[in-house]
């Protein structure tokens, strides 16, 4: 059973509300002076939790049978007033034979007289009410799809960016890791143990990139040293060429970051910019907190004879990482680059969030 | 055999020279870093075979072929297998994918030994190598080489381009660079919204274009922003009119 009986807490209420209203019919029953308060309750209480479930799961299916919005739509009150008269009409025959089976054992704080009036109170009573109960399973039915459908939405969004890191992360792949393979290869003979290094780095960089979850954050600080794998990769390929300098303020180092979002501004500085430079040059990476902000800039050498908007490339890197914080943050992240003669540099504000202060 | 190795990775260099070592008959006759040293060694000393690297500063791989094209045969090397087929138009003798063995290596070399012999195939790859070029475009740039050096000019910053017999002159900054291209080669390599081709012998740079004046009854006469002033054919009119106005 679903929809309103799928929690304890709704069938809670749900018996709760038929309780008050078989002890306010026995209060009627009472005071049209039919008989006594107590008979009246022993009447009217166990008549109602009956037609509570009774009316209820039947409500409940032709609710299933008969959604809203669907072509059957306006056979909703004809179909609804046939079933409610005649649960009613049942409803007044299982009363009467609870009433008679009271009145079996000849008590007298058992049985009432059922006049016409009462009969027709009842009957018209469980029309009312079964067509209250249908009302309560459509709007829980309509509520619960709501929430279904919010939840699969979210379930898709944290999937999408999943699926963007991974795509992030095979973008990074190939080529960076076929250039790093083929600088180990150089280096077995001629340096055996810098080619030693070169593999632990390769393999510390993809075990840490590997296990980033797209909707987890990490602190600045795990992204800092992924970052150092990178550029010490990156630096036995470059050699001297690539210089590297970091800048990172220990407030700024706890803070929360969407993972690998600074890792695609530090590739595209060195494949853009120090590869297209012979003498190489530096690559900055700087972070620091302002108050409730996140400054982070990465800055690098360019070459100033390359025409400016090198349309393929830097240009995706860095819409995807814009992409990413306004997924993540909305207007409150923004990112901006520019290029200043031989330097090239973009910089990112964003909320500062640590763990302790939640979020 | 003499080769040049042209890569601006010095460890990449290394492993070139290393598989090289099995071979005592070869001969390293230059290292480059990057394109434009490429150009001039391969300029200067003429080797037979030349190891490029095709993601280097200043020039690319293509671009190093394409303006040393005859003067050397090439290999590329690099860890890009997206750029074999555009290697191939550029009539490459082999495209070795880092990192690779000496075994491919040595395949790749022995190809070459026995392509090297065919003198006319290096002739016929000029050919290859330009029409290579020409289906890439639009180019942001244009190469000229001049001797072993090697001008770089962004396509913004040409004013005109004039037809000179077998050469084209091109216009920049006020200087004049000749590059041996065809009119008609060059203006398919120019993106078409900025450049026109005015003339039969003139392609002109639409932002450079201060006015156009009626020279005879039924001819015209562009006047560039340095006062320059350059014919324009009738259908030349024609187009210009549409772009201008």
């Amino acid at each position: 059973m679903q929809g309103l009986f799928s929690s304890r807490r709704g069938l809670t209420v749900y018996l709760l509300v038929w309780l008050f209203l078989g002890v306010a019919l026995g209060g009627v029953v009472t005071l049209s002076g039919a008989a006594p308060l107590v008979n009246g309750l022993l009447f009217a209480v166990p008549v109602c939790l009956f037609y509570a479930f009774a009316a209820g799961y039947s409500a409940y299916y032709l609710c299933r049978a008969y959604p809203l919005g669907s072509p059957k739509t306006g056979t909703i009150p004809l179909v609804f007033t046939v079933a409610a008269v005649v649960a009613s009409g049942l409803w007044l025959t299982i009363a009467q034979a609870w009433n008679a089976l009271c009145q079996l054992f000849s008590v007298n704080w058992a049985g009432i007289a059922i006049t016409p009036p009462l009969a027709a109170l009842v009957v018209g009573l469980g029309i009312l009410l079964y067509g209250f109960a249908a009302a309560v399973h459509y709007v829980v039915i309509e509520f619960l799809r709501a929430s279904g459908a919010e939840q699969r939405s979210l379930e898709a969004r944290l999937m999408a960016q999943d699926a963007e890191l991974r795509m992030l992360r095979t973008q990074i792949d190939p080529h960076f890791l076929f250039n790093s393979l083929n600088s180990i290869s150089a280096l077995t003979s001629q340096d055996a143990k810098a080619a030693r290094r070169m593999t632990l780095e390769l393999a510390s960089f993809f075990r840490q990139s590997l296990g980033m979850e797209a909707h987890k954050k990490v602190t600045l600080g795990e992204e800092m040293v992924l970052i150092r794998h990178f550029l010490a990769i990156e630096q036995v390929r470059f050699g001297e060429r690539l210089q590297v300098e970091e800048a990172v303020e220990d407030d700024a180092l706890a803070c929360l970051v969407p993972p690998m979002i600074i890792q695609p501004l530090v590739e595209n500085a060195v494949k853009h910019g120090i590869g297209n430079l012979p003498e190489g040059g530096c690559v900055k990476v700087m972070a620091r907190r302002a108050a409730s902000v996140l400054h982070i800039r990465v800055e690098n050498a360019v070459d100033v004879d390359l025409p400016p908007p090198r349309a393929q490339g830097s240009g995706i890197g860095l819409a995807n990482v814009r992409q990413r914080l306004a997924a993540a943050y909305q207007h409150e992240a923004s990112i901006h680059w520019a290029r200043q003669g031989a330097s090239f540099s973009v910089e990112i504000a964003m909320p500062a969030e640590t763990l302790n202060e939640g979020t | 055999m003499r080769v040049i190795i042209v890569d601006d990775e010095a460890l990449a260099r290394g492993v070139v020279r290393e598989y090289l070592d099995e071979h005592p008959d070869v001969e390293i006759v230059a290292e480059c870093g990057n394109g434009f040293e490429a150009v001039k060694a391969i300029t200067e000393l003429e080797p037979d075979l030349v190891f490029l690297d095709i993601q280097m500063p200043k020039l690319d791989g293509f671009e190093v072929a394409e303006l040393a094209a005859g003067k050397a045969r090439f290999i590329f090397a690099t860890a890009y297998d997206q750029y074999a087929i555009k290697a191939f138009e550029f009539h490459a003798l082999d495209y070795l994918l880092k990192p690779f063995s000496q075994q491919r290596f040595d395949q790749a070399l022995a190809h070459a030994r026995a392509n090297l012999g065919n003198a006319g195939a290096a002739q016929a790859e000029t050919a290859m190598a330009r029409e290579a070029v020409a289906r890439n475009k639009p180019v942001g740039r244009v190469l000229i080489r001049d001797g072993a050096k090697v001008h770089v000019i962004a396509s913004e910053k040409i004013d005109y381009i004039e037809a000179q017999d077998d050469y084209v002159q091109i216009r920049s900054e006020g200087k004049s660079y000749l590059k041996n291209q065809s009119m008609a080669e060059l203006e398919s390599q120019l993106a078409p919204e900025q450049f026109l081709r005015i003339h039969r012998s003139y392609i002109v740079n639409i932002e450079c274009v201060a006015r156009i004046e009626q020279a005879t009854r039924d001819s015209h006469v562009a006047i560039l922003k340095d006062d320059t002033r350059l014919p324009i054919s009738r259908t030349g009119y024609q187009k210009i009119r549409a772009v201008v106005q």
